[in-house]
């Protein structure tokens, strides 16, 4: 009996243990790293006006037969010339395509952006309303996602690419999507 | 030479606030050091002030989070509005706190009781000004070599709400460090009588009124700022909030019992280390980063590692201590089954179960992820459901508990005396939506009735208790009626809140819920620090003017950013809510209009708690309250 109540009032801390077990090791893991719903989904469709090229236009039938890295951006993001100075070393990376989707900005401005600081999209889309990137769940600028031989969403990464970030966690899903047979 | 001076405070604070620790052996000492401790970080927090209204940008605080266009007021805000500033704050109102207890409850308590408690506040605030002056030294200076101007506040945090929402919050939060000094006393010298539990009372209840209230103020800023028209989102920072201020109303009615009765001591302990350990973490949650949400802006892991160790050190050692020191507080409990005393402690059961539920809910992402298995996020639909019936219960006991006798009560009186109430508030908790042609739902008929349940039975304890009549009395019956007032405003608003998104042209006109608004005017204006264009509406109600609305859509010139800043038209029934989407090219807005129905009763309810915990303290003395402690 006595025993018992003895174990009944460590009972507390025991479980206080267990709940700091868990934020401790809640710490270690990237809270930037959101799950979203689209994540091995078909990417949502668009039909958008390419920037350089007013009249054409592009679709989610691009993103067949390549590995594609869609990155969100916006000139009145800050951040996103910091991320584009390293999007520009990835360019020539072997089967890898890297969409730009301009996000809620002004035509004029994306273009003499991208002539400022460098051009490492292979095609950029043209969302000047911000409806596509509601669509896609887009919560601010950048984002990335790595679309798949399919067209399929199998990643999703918010805030800006570094190289540490895409060495440990991007570059190792591309290898891995590389070796998947369309 | 401000910010040297500023660091050279908190590092004296900080030494004061070790010398406090030693009190248990030096008693003067300790209470000489607490209020030193309080002049400094006063001078501390000063300094920073000065230096937001100085633009002084050497202090990388300062550059991060004003700009010489902020409006003053706004200034004096953001030097609490990021990390660093908010930590000082923390630190300084700990300090208030310690200070406030020397000077009202200092005298009245046994000396062994009152070292102890100074004792584990100067250990606090040692870890946390230490916390403060490693990791988040809001004066620390860089001298760049080309001019240049802050980064500016967060557009969202420009708004009144902030000079007094992390306040009250960080009011409420810290002061839950007294309770649990007290439970730590208690722990140590085997002893808890009615008279620890009638001198901890204040300080259970004066930080729980200002952590409602700052809950409530947070939900406001919400509503007006983020644009969604919700007031509460279960975002893990709202129930990082939330959590010890349901685990603070439990230990409110167990002291309660405890005072009274002498009783539930070993519940009433467990529950205030409860309590601050949950203040504890909500900090440690909103600045860990570890939860991903709208409020945490700012993150730094080596601040969760230390956040979290300390965390684990103070409670993880009350705990203990309370495992193996709790067998002398055992009592045979007397008191029958039906009874205050079990009504209470149901109460306090059932809190403390909604305090899991919504903890539960909040750290399962963490633990799965932990865990590898996956990535997921709780939302609404879990909290609402879960929530509910409990949060319906708890009304249920709320009507009874006030008329139930302590040691014991028959159930027949009890139910002669209620069943009028309870029949009159199921009949009007139907016919009212009803009689005004609204939707009848199951679960809107049960809130209404409940709600309506509470006045009724607060209303019969208040007529046939007149005669002595006590301000904690009076205190319950505001706090319940809050309460009551509340949840009918949450229930009348989940059931009958109307929007729709339209696109409207300058002049047209669009209806929601019987009102009809017509877009009449958008006007462009510059202020200091932001262009905003602002769009008037018109508002109608069976053809007769009930007011105007103005939404806007700034331009924040440091930011470079859209923010929207919705319109409101409110009265005591309900409010309209207009927010300004995107200029579409052809001249087009998007609009979403919201009709939120006694969405203002929600807030008036929070404060009604904050009103009934200060009332308490009002100058009026209390028959039998004051004899000294012998």
């Amino acid at each position: 009996m006595h025993i018992i109540r003895t174990v009944k009032f460590t009972i507390p801390l025991i479980l206080f243990v267990i709940i700091i077990g868990f934020l401790w090791h809640g710490l270690k893991v990237n809270p930037g790293m959101i799950p979203s719903p689209l994540i091995s989904q078909p990417a949502p469709e668009f039909k958008l006006p390419q920037l350089f090229y007013p009249n054409e236009t592009t679709s989610n039938d691009d993103f067949i037969g390549h590995i594609t890295l869609f990155n969100v951006w916006a000139t009145w993001c800050n951040i996103c010339i910091e991320e584009n100075d390293f999007l520009l070393k990835l360019t020539n990376i072997e089967n890898l395509r890297i969409m730009g989707l301009n996000y809620k900005d002004d035509v004029a401005l994306a273009k003499q952006w991208l002539h400022e600081h460098g051009n490492p999209y292979h095609v950029v889309a043209v969302d000047s309303s911000g409806n596509t990137g509601i669509d896609w769940g887009v919560y601010g600028t950048p984002e990335t996602f790595i679309i798949d031989k399919k067209g399929i969403i199998r990643y999703k990464h918010i805030g800006p690419i570094n190289a540490a970030i895409w060495e440990k966690t991007l570059y190792p899903i591309i290898v891995q999507l590389r070796n998947e047979t369309l | 030479m401000l910010p040297e001076l500023g660091n050279f405070a908190i590092i004296l604070a900080l030494c004061f606030a070790i010398l406090q620790s030693f009190t248990p052996r030096f008693v003067q000492l300790g209470t000489v050091s607490a209020m030193a401790q309080l002049g400094f970080l006063s001078l501390a927090m000063l300094i920073l002030i000065i230096n937001f209204i100085n633009d002084d940008i050497t202090v990388l605080y300062v550059r991060e989070h004003s700009h010489y266009l902020l409006p003053i007021l706004y200034k004096i805000g953001a030097a609490w509005g990021g990390h660093e500033g908010s930590l000082l704050l923390w630190c300084l109102i700990l300090s208030a706190w310690t200070f406030a207890f020397i000077v009202f409850s200092g005298k009245n308590l046994p000396r062994s009781t009152y070292s102890i408690i100074i004792m584990v506040l100067g250990l606090l605030n040692t870890g946390f000004i230490t916390f403060l002056f490693i990791t988040s030294n809001p004066f620390k200076q860089d001298f760049p070599e080309t001019p240049i101007v802050g980064n500016d506040l967060t557009p969202l945090l420009q708004d009144p709400g902030l000079l007094f929402h992390p306040p009250a919050l960080y009011v409420g939060y810290i002061g839950f460090a007294i309770p649990f000094a007290f439970a730590i006393a208690a722990l140590f010298n085997g002893k808890l009588d009615k008279h620890w539990a009638r001198l901890c009372k204040p300080w259970v209840i004066l930080p729980w009124a200002y952590l409602s209230c700052g809950i409530v103020l947070g939900s406001w800023w919400a509503y007006r700022e983020l644009g969604w028209g919700g007031w509460w989102f279960w975002d893990p920072v709202e129930n990082a909030s939330l959590l010890p201020w349901l685990s603070a109303t439990a230990l409110l009615h167990s002291l309660i019992v405890s005072e009274k009765r002498n009783v539930f001591k070993g519940w009433t302990l467990l529950l205030a280390i409860i309590t601050f350990g949950l203040s504890l973490m909500g900090t440690f949650l909103v600045r860990s980063g570890i939860l991903v949400s709208v409020h945490a802006f700012a993150s730094d892991p080596a601040r969760g590692v230390f956040l979290l160790s300390f965390l684990a050190m103070i409670i993880g050692i009350a705990f203990f201590l309370y495992a193996i020191k709790i067998k002398h507080f055992y009592q045979q409990p007397q008191f029958n089954l039906i009874s205050r005393e079990t009504a209470l402690l149901t109460n306090s059961v059932v809190l403390l179960t909604a305090m899991a539920t919504i903890a539960l809910g909040t750290l399962y992402p963490i633990m799965l992820d932990s865990l590898n298995l996956e990535k997921i996020s709780v939302g609404e639909p879990y909290f609402n459901i879960i929530i509910t019936p409990i949060i319906l219960f708890l009304l249920l006991m709320m009507g009874f508990a006030p008329h139930m006798h302590w040691g014991r009560q028959s159930i027949l009186t009890l139910w002669k005396k209620l069943r009028m109430s309870m029949l009159l508030s199921i009949v009007l908790g139907i016919t009212i939506p009803w009689m005004l042609g609204f939707k009848i739902y199951g679960l809107t008929c049960m809130g209404l009735a409940l709600g309506i349940w509470v006045i009724l039975s607060t209303a019969q304890f208040c007529l046939t208790l007149t005669s002595h009549l006590t301000l904690h009395h009076l205190a319950m019956i505001i706090a319940h009626l809050g309460i009551a007032i509340l949840v009918l405003g949450i229930t009348i608003n989940k059931s009958y809140s109307e929007e729709r998104q339209v696109k409207l042209f300058l002049n047209e006109k669009t209806s929601l819920a019987g009102y009809e608004l017509t877009f009449s005017k958008i006007d462009e204006i510059h202020k200091p620090n932001y262009h905003t264009q602002i769009a008037t509406f018109l508002i109608h109600k069976n053809f007769k003017k009930a007011g105007t609305l103005k939404a806007e859509q700034r331009v924040y010139l440091s930011h470079d950013q859209l923010f929207s800043k919705p319109g409101i038209h409110y009265n005591a029934f309900r409010d309209l809510y207009l927010t300004l989407g995107t200029l579409h090219t052809d001249g087009s807005w998007s609009i979403r209009i919201y009709y939120k129905p006694c969405v203002r009763w929600i807030w008036f309810g929070g404060f009604m708690l904050l009103l009934g915990g200060l009332i308490t303290f009002l100058p009026i003395k209390k028959r039998g309250l004051k004899h000294a402690y012998h």
